[in-house]
């Protein structure tokens, strides 16, 4: 029977609470629309922050990944140097091999195109054989323009243009960067592969350009069908400075090296979803208290319990849809508009240069929708809770329910634990998700621990006030209905301990970025020749200021002293990306780097190195040991056979190491570096020429003598410049000051998003206290009347409402201080060193915080104030006749 | 404490509740007020308190012309000079028994636990003073409700129903309580009621009709 019975039962319940949905609630939809349009918008800008930081990051990764697949083609093995380039004997032996059906020689460059307008752009060069490249990567195939001459494809420089350097290069010539020279160059056709501006040119044409003769970077291999790639690697006896990558290396590298950046902007993008669910909770809490007796009366109508919480779910998941559904059209069309203006890069500047087409998925818009209506019903369960616990006749009769003990602070007791627990857990996969979860869990154990928090300090307040009216029922009042206290608040201790948290990770990382940079930056000027990025990563190689630049600087009036910096990259893991190299004058390393901790004394015979912090998380570059991947690495990077031809020249004089002798590298500190979060080792530039012979500089510091002018300097510099060159425009100068002003505006730039966010959330936790006082207020119009039968003025009544939205706020700011601190601790000390690999110097702007504080709890009173007035107008008098 | 109505006239936009209401009621009389439903005797009890306000006539407490006083001024008055006793209790339920009972010893700036404690003693509530409304019953209610209306000893208590929620036995025992304590504290007492049995207790019983008072 019961098997029988229980479906009709279902129905009858759902046809009950689908037909209260359409009569009760709809009406009351109806009298406060814009109360809850505010909701769903919360649900909705939640949904649509989080599914559009999506949308961007997945259409530029697959754009990322097809430029990737366009460039490199389908080889089966890509044969790499470690270091810059290797030696091309190796060809020969490499295409012969009786398991290679074909090989393909690269030489890849990056460096700057000079347009005729003087505007340089970034530019890679790929040198390539036109006669194989087409069957391994047809998208590099140049295609020589009509009026193209028949052996343009050979011809010296000539170079074939994709279309994003067509775009930026319509000129049928222009001018290459190589070094401080400038190399002419003529447009002969296009290639069509996507992406950021490159240009393709025959591999022996590029080698002669950029004087590399005889380098190569890379050899891109088809293998014969059948062929074992281990068995074939091992056979093949690759030479010292060569590593064999997996095609899609790349895109997955990307992948990996942005992954942890674009977690934590769809965890910043979650913010907002969870305030949105506080938003759900005020708004119904509001709805519930103030529909208290019609439901009661439902109660005793028959409506059980059970319906009475599917009826309040069923409310928020209505506004969980429609806020979701409004999020993914505002969503999509905020990605679509984000790829138009900023191209696919979010500010991580992992994706800078790739301009993706919107990639829209159903399936994520039905994650993203999901998550917004789950959201929504998370925020309506505690309403749903109240009104399913109203007992009807205490109601109707304006008692409400009992007070209730109980010992809830023992699970709040063990969320807090278990939060703290987790935030010692290491990182899954590069994520910080442990740390995620522990902020997670520290707000909710700190929210639950409220009513907890609030018994404790009011009952010991409570005897102070106990003979002074006004006070005494705000107190009263907080303590007695502390479960309901609790309610109010939470929004606010919500917003405010993600307000404290972010400020105060903000002014950490602000502070250590800015004494950071006091270190890294102790010179007077600073010149180099080519912007940030692109000399990163190999374009270092190609556009640096050669050695006999750097001797005639000290000859230049006005200049004391000279610092020179030399950047390479070195490749110590194929899975990895590739590591700075910093080489520079270090001296005493406690004031010429930003060290975490001192410099150990070198033992003799080995060579100093000081790597950043993410060497030690991503290579244990323990400080103490001997660092042997560099070792192994540099062995093979900078072996004699593929030392630069241009930089031979000049190891002539030098003393060169011990032939096969590998070099010991200690690590002798630890220090942080904000600028390369995939690692770096900084040697002392005496070292690293003694070992390489490298005598290039890419950037400069410059200090100047006190009574000199740094603009005749600056002209004096680029006078060498053109006489060396004639290349003096080329080189770029920056004040010191200069470089911190444009850094630190950046970084505000940067976190401007989370100023935002915390208004944002401050604003929607008044909401809340806004909310439930007006909740609250309605509900006790009795109350109010009966004061004012006392003798209560309507002023008096306001004073006690507003001292209990005082009495309220206090707490929740001190709770919100409080919870925000430990999570900013989490975010300081493990979200931010997991996620990017640098620390940061714990730094607490009380002042600030105290008043931001001071001004939730001057916002919330003065909102429960506003909210008392309309319910402490003359007609409360009458409310004590009024009839339930 | 004297009260003094005369003429008094209240409407709602056209309609008329009631008016031509004048009555004394002298220092320590106790006086019933019954009526049909509907004919604003629990108005009439509001305006001699000064909480409603009305359209004619006028309202002297102890020679003080309501009408003429601001709303803090009435407030002030009613404060130190009347106690209400509702129907439905109207007690704070996050206050306890004790507290309730103070609260217009604390709006007059004088607190006095010994007198709330006699008073509590006086209706029946001794040993209950820490308990919450919620863990009360409806006579107990009325009780707490009836030592918070006199524990100030004003001058004049005004009764709306104040044994309408409850059962006959529990009505006979509130009201016993409710009388003693006016008379010990030598107060008028207006009680407006359904309750011939309550009414017949009054020095006097007046009919309030829409177009005036009469014996």
């Amino acid at each position: 029977m019961a098997s029988v019975h229980k479906p009709a039962a279902l129905r009858t319940v759902t046809r009950a609470t689908v037909a209260l949905l359409r009569q009760f609630s709809w009406q009351e939809l109806l009298h406060h629309p814009w109360r809850n349009l505010a909701a769903a918008a919360a649900v909705m800008l939640g949904v649509a922050l989080a599914f559009s930081v999506h949308l961007i990051n997945a259409s530029a990764l697959s754009e990322f990944s097809q430029a990737v697949r366009s460039v490199n083609g389908q080889p089966d093995l890509e044969l790499r140097a470690v270091q810059g380039s290797f030696n091309e004997s190796i060809y020969a032996r490499v295409a012969n091999h009786p398991q290679v059906a074909l090989a393909s020689p690269v030489l890849e460059l990056s460096s700057f195109a000079v347009a005729a307008s003087g505007k340089r752009i970034a530019l890679r060069v790929l040198g390539l054989d036109a006669l194989v490249v087409a069957q391994l990567a047809p998208a590099l195939m140049p295609v020589p323009d009509a009026n193209a001459g028949r052996f343009a494809l050979f011809t010296p420089g000539t170079v074939f243009l994709n279309p994003a350097a067509r775009l930026a290069l319509p000129a049928p010539s222009f001018k290459l960067q190589s070094g401080l020279e400038l190399l002419d160059v003529k447009v002969a056709g296009s290639a069509g592969a996507g992406g950021a501006p490159l240009a393709v040119m025959d591999i022996g044409a590029a080698q002669d350009l950029f004087s590399k003769r005889g380098q190569l970077s890379r050899i891109d291999l088809r293998l014969k069908p059948g062929t074992d790639r281990a068995a074939f690697l091992t056979a093949l006896k690759l030479p010292a400075g060569i590593t064999a990558t997996e095609p899609g290396d790349d895109a997955q590298r990307v992948s990996n090296l942005s992954r942890a950046y674009r977690v934590n902007l769809t965890v910043l993008a979650l913010v907002a979803l969870f305030t949105g669910a506080f938003l759900v909770f005020s708004v119904l809490s509001l709805s519930v208290a103030k529909r208290a007796q019609q439901f009661a009366l439902l109660g005793v109508l028959g409506l059980t319990g059970r319906e009475r919480l599917l009826l309040v779910l069923a409310e928020s998941s209505v506004l969980g849809l429609a806020g979701s559904a409004a999020g993914i059209a505002l969503g999509t069309g905020l990605a679509a508009l984000a790829l138009r203006l900023l191209g696919g890069d979010l500010g991580g500047g992992y994706f800078s240069g790739v301009a993706p087409s919107l990639q829209w998925s159903g399936p994520a818009a039905v994650v993203y929708a999901g998550l917004g209506t789950a959201a929504s019903l998370a925020g309506g369960w505690w309403p749903a809770r109240a009104a399913q616990k109203l007992p009807p006749a205490q109601t109707l009769k304006g008692l409400g329910p009992a007070p209730v003990g109980g010992n809830g602070h023992w699970l709040s007791a063990g969320l807090v634990a278990a939060g703290a627990l987790l935030a010692l857990t290491p990182p899954v996969f590069g994520i910080p998700l442990a740390a995620y979860i522990s902020v997670a869990l520290l707000l909710i154990g700190g929210i639950t621990a409220l009513p907890w928090l609030i018994a404790l300090l009011y009952n010991r307040l409570s005897p102070w006030v106990a003979q002074r009216l006004l006070p005494m029922l705000a107190v009263e009042r907080a303590r007695r209905v502390r479960e309901s206290a609790a309610v109010a608040v939470s929004g606010v201790v919500a917003s405010l301990s993600l307000a404290v948290a972010l400020t105060v990770m903000v002014a950490s990382f602000r502070d250590s970025v800015t004494h950071w940079l006091d270190v890294v930056l102790p010179a007077d000027l600073y010149l180099r020749t080519a912007a940030p990025s692109a000399s990163s990563s190999t374009a270092s190689e190609t556009v640096f200021f050669p050695p006999g630049f750097v001797q005639a600087m000290a000859g230049i009036t006005g200049i004391s002293r000279i610092s020179a910096l030399r950047t390479t990259s070195i490749l110590l893991d194929a899975a990895q990306p590739a590591v700075a190299l910093v080489a520079r004058e270090i001296g005493d390393p406690a004031h010429s780097l930003p060290l975490v901790g001192s410099a150990l004394p070198v033992p003799a015979g080995q060579t100093a190195i000081y790597v950043s912090e993410a060497m030690v998380d991503l290579y244990d570059a323990r400080p103490g040991t001997v660092f042997k991947p560099l070792s192994r690495s540099f062995s093979q990077a900078f072996d004699a056979a593929s030392r630069e031809p241009r930089a031979q020249s000049a190891i002539n004089s030098i003393a060169t190491p011990e032939a096969g002798q590998a070099p010991q590298f200690f690590v002798a500190g630890v220090w942080r570096d904000y600028a390369r979060q995939f690692g770096a080792i900084a040697m002392d530039q005496r070292d690293f020429q003694r070992l390489t012979g490298d005598l290039r500089v890419n950037d400069l510091g410059l200090w100047l003598d006190p009574q000199a002018s740094s603009i005749d300097v600056e002209q004096a510099v680029r006078r060498e410049a053109d006489r060396q060159s004639g290349a003096g425009a080329l080189i770029e100068f920056a004040s010191t000051r200069e470089i911190r002003s444009i850094s630190l505006r950046i970084f505000d730039r940067s976190f401007a998003v989370t100023y935002w966010l915390q208004g944002v959330a401050i604003g929607i936790g008044l909401f809340g206290v806004a909310a439930s006082f007006s909740a609250q207020v309605l509900a006790r119009r009795k109350e109010f009347g009966l004061l004012a039968h006392l003798g209560l003025t309507r002023r008096q009544i306001l004073l006690v409402v507003a001292g209990e939205g005082a009495a309220w706020t206090l707490i929740g700011s001190i709770a919100g201080l409080a919870l925000g601190l430990a999570v900013s601790i989490v975010l300081v000390h493990v979200v931010n060193p997991q996620s990017f690999h640098w620390t940061m110097d714990l730094i607490v702007p009380w002042l600030r915080l105290l008043g931001l504080c001071a001004a939730v709890i001057g916002a919330g009173t003065v909102t429960a104030w506003l909210a008392g007035r309309a319910a402490a107008g003359k007609d409360a008098v009458l409310a004590v006749r009024e009839d339930w | 404490m004297t009260l003094a109505i005369k003429n008094l006239g209240k409407r709602y936009g056209d309609s008329a509740v009631f008016s031509h209401v004048s009555l004394d009621v002298a220092a320590g009389e106790f006086v019933a007020i019954v009526g049909e439903s509907g004919v604003g005797k629990s108005t009439l009890l509001n305006c001699m308190a000064g909480l409603d306000s009305w359209d004619e006539g006028t309202v002297m407490l102890n020679g003080i012309d309501l009408g003429t006083l601001p709303d803090d001024a009435r407030a002030l008055l009613r404060r130190r000079e009347v106690g209400f006793v509702f129907q439905a209790f109207h007690v704070l339920p996050h206050l306890d028994v004790a507290q309730n009972v103070a609260l217009p010893l604390l709006l007059l700036g004088a607190p006095d636990d010994v007198r709330v404690q006699a008073m509590l003693n006086a209706v029946g509530l001794d040993g209950m003073g820490a308990r919450l409304p919620q863990q009360l019953s409806g006579g107990q209610l009325q009780r707490v409700a009836i030592a918070r209306a006199l524990v100030h000893r004003p001058g004049l208590l005004l009764a709306d129903e104040p044994t309408g929620n409850l059962d006959p036995t529990t009505a006979a025992k509130v009201m016993d309580a409710l009388i003693a304590q006016t008379r010990e504290h030598r107060a008028s007492l207006v009680l407006v009621t359904h309750s011939e049995a309550a009414a017949a207790r009054a020095d006097r019983v007046l009919h309030l009709r829409s177009d005036g008072i009469s014996a």
